[in-house]
């Protein structure tokens, strides 16, 4: 009796009591109470035509994104599609057998060999350096084996405009140079932009103030253009773009570049 | 007022359908239009380079041989690296086969680095070998590029009037970072994507799709321009190339702006 009155009191109040509803009941209350929404929905227009301008919207914002998605990401993938004619190189025994062939291909062959003896003599034997401006560091080259490496500073890649019309921009130059001029305890002549760049008025030519000792270390080797490969007292900066086109190194590396390369020897900055 | 009601529901449905037809034939219209976008490139291709390709491919299976393929390739692959060694220039050097990216100038590496991963156009592989060693067998011309960093990073400095507004310069920050992503354009419509490998932040995964994705919009807008106009689109064929952001960097600031490439399949 207990029992039954529990049942009874668990289905009148839509609860089910304890774990006696079966699956079959709970699927006809939720169809009920959905027939209930669906009703209710049907029955208040405002309601309705707000669910069906949200539903519009959502199926044309769904169809534009299907179609940009399409367009941009699709339609390449299927241009990627394979195309040509077979299905790539085969090795053809009959064929290798055939006088006309093998003439072909010895001459290919030959040619070749000749293209790359051609390309392997671009490699000199002779000592060399080799320039990186992005990172700034060197590597130094002998009979083809790399020798030593360090870091270096090259261009600033600072554009130095006055109030005027002139203007200077600070860059290491790339591609391959050699070595015109070798220097030992070299001076500086100032060049009208060292006094520009500490507002100073430029002097003349060959006014003393222009000469600058002792800045440019032991050695100098020339690049042409006024481009140097020197010394510097700001060891700190080395490793950096902070030069105005030169190149400088640290006074142990210096030496020994300065040793190593001969005029005439090449100069490789990338 | 029933009527009017429903007669307006019908024109809607009606104006839905049409629009959703139309859509469906222009991107059919469009699918079919960029499809054959490949296979003009193609014929293309083959025109500019009929003379040796016809006359190597008059009746004669040796063109699949691989043997004579590999010796073809080997041989373009050196012509082209003279050619440009020939020149004071700096230029890349791209080998597929090793997934090696290299700096040269006048035939001497100056710079090499390992290519991490490499995708290309269907059309650059199986079945075209011969065309494309044909094609190869002279430097790529770079005739532009988009990029997400600046060719030459110049700083403009207005010069000091007189002493007292001298300032030293600042040095300069190293550890900035920026990702590097470019595309470099070639002469015959290859184009080529060189990618950073690193994911250093997470914004430069972002970086990278909205790279990316700009350039689809770009080719997009370009292509429907073109079938808007009864025209087969452009098609360029790729290699998209991810490589070591460093090795990014260095190639993109080294190579001229119209510099040349060879590639080596």
């Amino acid at each position: 009796m207990e029992e039954d009155r529990v049942q009874k009191e668990g289905n009148e109040s839509g609860f089910p009591p304890g774990n006696k509803m079966t699956l079959h009941e709970i699927s006809k209350r939720v169809s009920a109470h959905i027939s209930r929404f669906y009703a209710g929905v049907h029955e208040n227009k405002k309601l309705l035509g707000v669910i069906r301008t949200t539903l519009i919207s959502v199926v044309t914002l769904l169809s534009v994104v299907f179609l940009v998605f399409y367009i941009l990401f699709a339609v390449p993938q299927f241009q990627e599609l394979p195309y040509g004619k077979g299905s790539g190189p085969a090795n053809l025994k009959e064929l290798k057998e055939d006088k006309n062939y093998r003439k072909i291909t010895g001459t290919l062959s030959k040619d070749v060999q000749r293209l790359l003896r051609k390309y392997n003599s671009y490699t000199s034997g002779q000592s060399y350096i080799v320039i990186n401006t992005t990172y700034n560091k060197f590597h130094l080259f002998r009979n083809k084996k790399l020798v030593r490496e360090g870091r270096c500073s090259t261009g600033s890649y600072i554009m130095l405009k006055t109030h005027g019309e002139k203007k200077w921009i600070f860059k290491t130059p790339k591609g391959k140079y050699w070595i015109q001029g070798k220097i030992a305890s070299p001076v500086w002549r100032k060049p009208d932009w060292a006094f520009v760049e500490e507002g100073l008025p430029i002097p003349p030519p060959n006014h003393p103030s222009r000469w600058e000792p002792g800045v440019l270390g032991d050695y100098a080797l020339s690049i042409g253009d006024g481009y140097l490969i020197h010394g510097t007292i700001y060891k700190r900066f080395l490793g950096m773009p902070v030069t105005h086109g030169c190149v400088r190194l640290n006074d142990e590396d210096l030496e020994v570049i300065y040793k190593t390369l001969n005029i005439g020897s090449k100069v490789y900055i990338f | 007022m029933k009527t009017e009601t429903g007669a307006t529901k019908t024109g809607g449905k009606l104006t839905i359908i049409v629009i959703a037809v139309l859509v469906i034939l222009f991107l059919v219209y469009y699918s079919v239009m960029a499809m054959l976008a490949p296979l003009k490139k193609l014929n293309e291709l083959k025109e500019k380079y009929t003379p040796e390709y016809e006359e190597a491919a008059s009746g004669s299976r040796i063109l699949t041989d691989s043997t004579y393929l590999s010796l073809i390739k080997e041989k373009a692959f050196l012509q082209s690296k003279i050619n440009m060694a020939e020149t004071d220039s700096i230029y890349l050097v791209l080998n597929l086969a090793d997934s090696i990216a290299s700096l040269e100038i006048s035939g001497v590496e100056v710079h090499s680095a390992r290519i991490s991963f490499f995708r290309m156009s269907s059309i650059l592989g199986k079945g075209n070998e011969y065309l494309m060693y044909s094609l190869l067998s002279g430097p790529l011309n770079i005739v532009g590029d988009y990029s997400t960093i600046r060719k030459e990073p110049l700083m403009i400095k207005m010069a000091p009037r007189d002493t007292s507004e001298y300032k030293p310069d600042i040095i300069p920050d190293t550890t900035y970072h920026e990702p590097v992503n470019y595309i470099l354009e070639t002469d015959i419509g290859i184009r080529i994507f060189i990618y950073q490998s690193e994911k250093i932040l997470p914004s430069d995964r972002k970086h990278q799709y909205f790279f990316d994705l700009n350039d689809r919009l770009r080719n997009t807008w370009n292509s429907l321009k073109r079938v808007a106009i009864l025209e087969v689109p452009e098609y360029h064929p790729f290699i998209k190339l991810v490589l070591p952001g460093a090795d990014a960097r260095i190639i993109y600031r080294a190579i001229p702006r119209k510099g040349q490439i060879a590639v080596y399949l």
